[in-house]
């Protein structure tokens, strides 16, 4: 299999989108002929260049965060130019991982919707979306409570580089947790009780010198 | 009443939509509303490269000092905000999607449980953040379910920006419908 991953991450190369894509593709990789290339969106301005990208692309994944609950701005300026292409006979299959911040997958299942409709339109066969929560911090936490996740992912990319599809069962348990569990509910209200979650920001404002100014009303 | 507007309309040549606003500010304007009205295209809004500066290095304000800082001002000052965009492939325009994407200064990195249930940023300024409404051009193949699509992510839009959207209309009503439905806000 021949696959084309647009990343369309705002932070390209030094993204947590990239590190997400580096597990999937070390599982695509693994299946023999298979062979694949990274275009990252941020990079590539010219229209007509990454609309040709595509059109000539056998396979596609179109991988990006999740931004005000919908795609980042560049990359619906990506879909916006291979627009000439929908309905054509012939374009790549396409499948999309979506990344979020938030621990719930369910803050991309609206995107998902349009993403689905939007391989419709482009009369593409559609490989499935990939949806995982809580991939802000993932990256920086300890390897013992990354292996899993990142295992999953690999898998995901080796089964999708056999059969040119998503594993359903794989992709469930990566959108897993969907909602916060009661028990997870309680446990964070808890945390911000001791102001636990607050920590992670503010080591970084810390460090920035802008601690002070956290709360500042520019426009008050 | 202050109301802002963002217009994403990319395309210079499509005057239609361009004229429906200028109609529909008019109308507002006439019914003692005050208007701050953005022409994206016109502006220049670079897309949010994700840095977190607002949040962590200048807390409130976007590194980048661009005409973003005037739609983040008149947002959080404003009682209305209204999105309009003609529809490219089943969403609104990328450059509305640039605007919309530079207004988390207007939040605070921290995270809270929204109804005990789920994460959202919270709010950087007291104030009740402004409702939001979507006008939108369709395009030749939209359908019911873009519609509904778009409705359900401003939705979610809005919870972030700690509001609701009121509406999501279609230009294909008429200017008076809709500035009658933000003056019933």
């Amino acid at each position: 299999m021949q696959l084309t991953v647009f990343n369309g991450s705002p932070r390209g190369k030094k993204s947590n989108t990239a590190i997400l894509l580096e597990h999937f593709l070390k599982g695509f990789m693994e299946i023999e002929g298979n062979s694949s290339e990274i275009v990252y969106i941020v990079e590539n301005r010219d229209r007509e260049k990454r609309a040709g990208i595509f059109r000539n692309a056998p396979h596609v994944i179109l991988a990006f965060p999740l931004y005000v609950d919908c795609m980042p701005g560049i990359v619906k300026s990506f879909i916006e130019s291979i627009k000439p292409l929908c309905g054509r006979q012939g374009n790549p299959s396409v499948g999309f991982i979506v990344q979020g911040g938030f621990p719930e997958a369910y803050h991309s299942r609206f995107v998902e919707r349009y993403l689905r409709k939007f391989a419709t339109r482009l009369n593409s066969p559609y490989a499935g979306c990939m949806i995982r929560g809580g991939f802000e911090g993932t990256p920086s936490m300890p390897r013992f409570m990354t292996r899993g996740i990142f295992s999953h992912i690999y898998e995901l990319g080796k089964t999708y580089g056999k059969t040119g599809t998503f594993d359903d069962g794989l992709v469930a348990r990566l959108a897993n947790p969907e909602h916060l569990s009661v028990l997870r509910r309680a446990f964070f209200r808890f945390g911000l009780f001791l102001g636990l979650p607050h920590m992670y920001w503010d080591r970084q404002l810390k460090a920035n010198n802008a601690l002070k100014k956290r709360f500042d009303r520019p426009f008050a | 009443m202050k109301i802002a507007i963002l217009n994403g309309n990319s395309n210079p040549e499509n005057q239609k939509f361009d004229d429906y606003l200028d109609r529909l500010i008019k109308a507002l304007e006439s019914s003692h509303n005050t208007v701050a009205y953005f022409k994206l295209r016109e502006m220049k809004i670079r897309p949010c490269r994700g840095c977190f500066s607002c949040w962590l290095k200048t807390p409130g304000q976007c590194i980048f000092k661009d005409d973003s800082r005037d739609i983040c001002r008149d947002y959080i000052n404003a009682d209305f905000v209204l999105f309009a965009s003609p529809i490219i492939v089943g969403f609104p325009s990328a450059i509305l999607k640039h605007a919309m994407d530079r207004l988390i200064p207007l939040l605070l990195p921290y995270i809270e449980l929204v109804d005990n249930k789920e994460c959202h940023h919270m709010k950087r300024y007291d104030r009740g953040y402004p409702p939001i409404g979507l006008i939108i051009e369709e395009e030749g193949d939209t359908d019911s379910e873009d519609i509904e699509i778009v409705r359900d992510i401003f939705g979610r839009v809005a919870l972030d920006l700690k509001s609701s959207c009121l509406f999501v209309k279609s230009t294909d009503i008429s200017v008076e419908e809709v500035s009658d439905a933000i003056n019933g806000i």
